[in-house]
């Protein structure tokens, strides 16, 4: 017994004493029970709270995001609810070694998909040389034809990536997908920080957390690199307002960083230039953060009935006149058909090994994946290609065979609309539900940034599936989060923070 | 500064300036309904006057509350009603919303904890229990949110816009409550001794009491209260103060934005500014309280729509030249119809 430090350094109620790993890699702890050597201290800590006191802490944190106002809104009901993220007060850790491996991993992954992206809207080499069926690219909806010929700043296409990570039952990372279009969620990842700072510094003692706050200003200077006149350039962000669900992120970036917050109706396009209304007068803007989708960026160029965009912002883009982050047109890179070649793209344009490895995908396009995926639903996971937030998914072993049959049939209409993958028992890790805890599934997303050299954010949106059993993890069905610290080189042993 | 920014940060400003009026009001006229004891009216005279208040008088028709309690939670808890206490907080929390990133995350947390405490269960309870610690509640909680924005704000261009939208209010909030007790100067002799402390709530109502008291040391008198409101120089709560304030951001908004001093919005605030420093209280009432009064509303409405088509919309600016164009014409027109005569 007393080789279990749970046990050994735990007073009455001590909460972490009922946790079970149920079977599943637990981040926390190993398949002996006993915490990993990083969680060592962390664990030493909750053993000596009662369940009372971590409630009250968790009371404190959940009031200090409703008081900030740190919320989304998932239904668009303009008196209603905004809910928060529900933030779960036990840290996520990741070891230095392990966190090295996904920086590369990550940054070798990016470097590989731009020149995969100025490729198909250039020569299309990668095209020509068989190595990936034209079909899958020019068929993609993300594949934008506007764009072709187009030559952006540095090269640069996507200026902000937030990669989903998992592990698997060996405890093995694999990329799950990419978000080249407009990830959110990098704000969490600070307010994470921020309010368990203030809500349980003490958690902090005997760990060297690296910090996450230099996220706004690296992510502007990317901005003002990319911007086509180099002289102070004006940078704005787009929102489109109030009611999106990452309104929160929006103003908290723009507040960060000192830039002005825009909305479609502030913008208008002069002579190839784009221009706010101000209190002086029009200004003229270089750069545009845009949080807002391809589709709806410029209703003459796109979707007509948008009134998110600017009329002539294409144009004006085409020109050169103004830089967009991200591009426009990266959602051929992010199709969940072409993430299955990502390994491919990484050897034929780096002649390197992908250092991180995808999850197994079965393209239905093939005939021969098709009949494997359309005979084992049951085991598999099937996605929309053009889906994301956890819409438009299929998980066969918890489906029902009606919504496989359904799906079945979806799949032999449209093989080219879906993918499937082996549904993974991710990895677990103890979160505080009600009075106790409990294993809950996680992912990782980590943002990636991109203008003269890749910097990857030390740390990541540790995202939870709330639910009992639950493999979504998205925050539009239910998830949560979790602060992530990434530890740095010194180890553990030094104090302070 | 983004037009749309300042269009919101301007009416925050009036929004929660207006909630600390309305708190106010509400809350020394609960006082006076105690003050006078049993009422045969069940204090119906005290409440009845304050629906007046609103603003376009429009909704009062059908579903207009008839006793006191219920006009109180009319002015105070209606969503319905547009300028109830917690409209007031919403609109600004919804406005300070929009622009969260142009005001400093204290002023943010404070205007929505102001609002999450007013949609709280137990708050309609606690203004029937213990009234006037919640109306002074929500009112610090408005002040605090302005000596926030005073003291977490570049004392720059969203600055001059939490200014001309504070005092442009506060200069309407102080006219329309002595618009509201007007009628009390023509009351007859017999009622002067309760005039005298309806004339202190008046004061009061404008958190003016003690520094009127300081200023005249004298009792409290008709003509002085309208005099210490309306034309004080020096108190922040007069109208003729408010109006100052206002004009000087909005000088600073002209300048910054390049707009010539001479502007027409520069020149409407200037002469209604001028109409308060140059009348005196006597001509004041000699002209008529009310009417008086309707003409600095007029102009305060007037100034409004000015700032907010040159500086919240950036319509295309008639410059200074177009006046000049104008006067020629006019004096040719003139000289015309003498050259007739």
């Amino acid at each position: 017994m007393a080789s279990n430090p749970r046990v050994a350094r735990a007073p009455e109620g001590n909460p972490l004493l009922e946790y079970e790993t149920g079977g599943f890699w637990d981040e926390m702890f190993d398949a002996a029970e006993s915490p990993r050597s990083h969680y060592a201290a962390l664990a030493g800590q909750l053993a000596t709270l009662s369940s009372t006191e971590v409630a009250r802490r968790q009371a404190a944190a959940d009031h200090s995001f409703r008081g900030q106002g740190i919320t989304f809104a998932v239904n668009q009901d303009p008196n209603g609810i905004e809910k928060i993220l529900p933030f779960d007060l036990i840290p996520r850790l990741l070891l230095p070694e392990e966190w090295r491996r996904i920086e590369r991993g990550l940054e070798q992954r990016v470097r590989a998909l731009n020149l995969f992206l100025a490729d198909v809207y250039h020569e299309q080499r990668i095209l020509a040389d068989g190595v990936i069926d034209p079909e899958l690219v020019l068929g993609s909806r993300g594949y934008r034809r506007e764009l072709h010929g187009l030559n952006v700043p540095l090269g640069v296409y996507t200026h902000i990536v937030g990669s989903d990570l998992v592990r698997d039952a060996s405890g093995e990372l694999f990329v799950l997908e990419d978000n080249l279009r407009t990830p959110s969620g990098v704000s969490y990842l600070i307010e994470n920080r921020r309010v368990l700072k203030r809500t349980w510094p003490q958690l902090f003692e005997g760990y060297d957390v690296r910090p996450v706050e230099g996220y706004p200003q690296s992510l502007l200077e990317v901005l003002r690199a990319i911007a086509p006149e180099p002289e102070d350039p004006t940078v704005v962000l787009l929102t489109p307002g109030i009611f999106n669900s990452a309104y929160f992120e929006h103003a908290f970036l723009a507040k960060a960083m000192g830039i002005e917050m825009v909305q479609g109706q502030d913008l208008f396009v002069d002579d190839g230039n784009v221009f706010m209304h101000t209190t002086r007068g029009r200004k003229r803007i270089d750069v545009i953060y845009r949080r807002v989708d391809d589709d709806f960026l410029d209703p003459l160029s796109f979707r007509s009935d948008s009134i998110l965009g600017v009329a002539g912002l294409m144009a004006a883009y085409r020109l050169g006149r103004v830089s967009l982050a991200n591009s426009v047109g990266t959602g051929v890179a992010d199709d969940k058909a072409i993430y299955a070649c990502v390994p491919r793209i990484i050897r034929y344009y780096l002649g390197e090994d992908p250092i991180l490895p995808n999850v197994q995908t079965y393209l239905p396009v093939d005939a021969d994946d098709r009949a494997y995926v359309l005979d084992h639903l049951d085991e598999l996971v099937v996605k929309s290609v053009n889906e994301s937030g956890g819409y438009g998914m299929l998980i066969g072993p918890h489906a029902t065979q009606s919504e496989r049959d359904e799906f079945a049939l979806l799949i032999r209409a449209n093989p080219r609309g879906f993918i499937a993958q082996p549904t993974l028992a991710l990895s677990r890790h103890p979160c505080w539900v009600d009075d106790h805890f409990e294993g809950r599934h996680v992912d990782l997303r980590p943002f990636v940034l991109f203008g003269r050299e890749v910097v990857v954010t030390p740390g990541g949106l540790t995202r939870v599936a709330i639910r009992r059993g639950s493999l979504v993890v998205n925050s539009s069905q239910g998830g949560g989060s979790k602060d992530t610290w990434v530890l740095a080189e010194t180890g553990p042993q030094r104090a302070g923070r | 500064m983004l037009c749309r920014v300042a269009d919101d940060i301007f009416w925050m400003s009036r929004y929660v300036e207006r909630a600390i009026a309305v708190g106010r009001l509400i809350d020394v006229t609960w006082h006076l309904e105690l003050d006078a004891g049993e009422l045969v009216d069940a204090g119906r005279a005290f409440w009845m006057p304050l629906l007046g208040l609103s603003r376009d008088g429009s909704e009062l028709a059908d579903d207009a509350p008839a006793v006191p309690r219920d006009v109180r939670h009319f002015l105070s808890l209606d969503l319905n009603n547009p300028n109830s206490l917690v409209s007031c907080v919403r609109s600004a929390r919804a406005a300070a919303q929009h622009v969260r990133d142009s005001i400093s995350s204290e002023m943010w947390e404070q205007i929505n904890a102001l609002y999450l405490s007013l949609i709280a269960p137990q708050f309609s309870q606690d203004v029937d229990q213990d009234p006037h610690a919640f109306y002074r509640r929500v009112r610090e909680g408005a002040q605090f949110f302005q000596g926030l924005a005073e003291s977490t704000l570049a004392h720059d261009e969203p600055w001059n816009f939490v200014c001309l939208g504070t005092y442009l209010e506060r200069a309407d909030n102080v006219a329309r409550l002595l618009e509201l007790q007007a009628h009390l100067l023509n009351a007859d002799a017999s009622a002067a001794g309760d005039a005298a402390v309806r004339w202190l709530a008046v004061l009061r109502s404008c958190g003016s009491a003690e520094a009127y008291a300081r200023y005249y040391s004298l009792r409290v008198e008709p003509a002085r209260v309208v005099e210490f409101l309306l034309l004080n120089p020096v108190f922040p709560q007069s109208v003729r103060f408010s109006l100052a304030a206002a004009r000087s951001a909005l000088t600073s908004v002209a300048s910054a934005a390049g707009t010539a001093p001479n502007s027409s919005t520069m020149l409407r605030m200037g002469r209604l500014c001028a109409r308060l420093e140059t009348t005196a209280v006597d001509e004041v009432l000699e002209e008529g309280l009310r009417m008086f009064l309707w003409d600095v509303h007029g102009r305060i409405d007037d100034v409004a729509e000015q700032i907010t088509r040159t500086y919240l919309r950036d319509e295309a600016r008639p410059s200074h030249v177009v006046g000049v164009d104008r006067a020629a014409l006019i004096m040719a027109a003139q000289q015309q119809q003498q050259q007739q005569q």
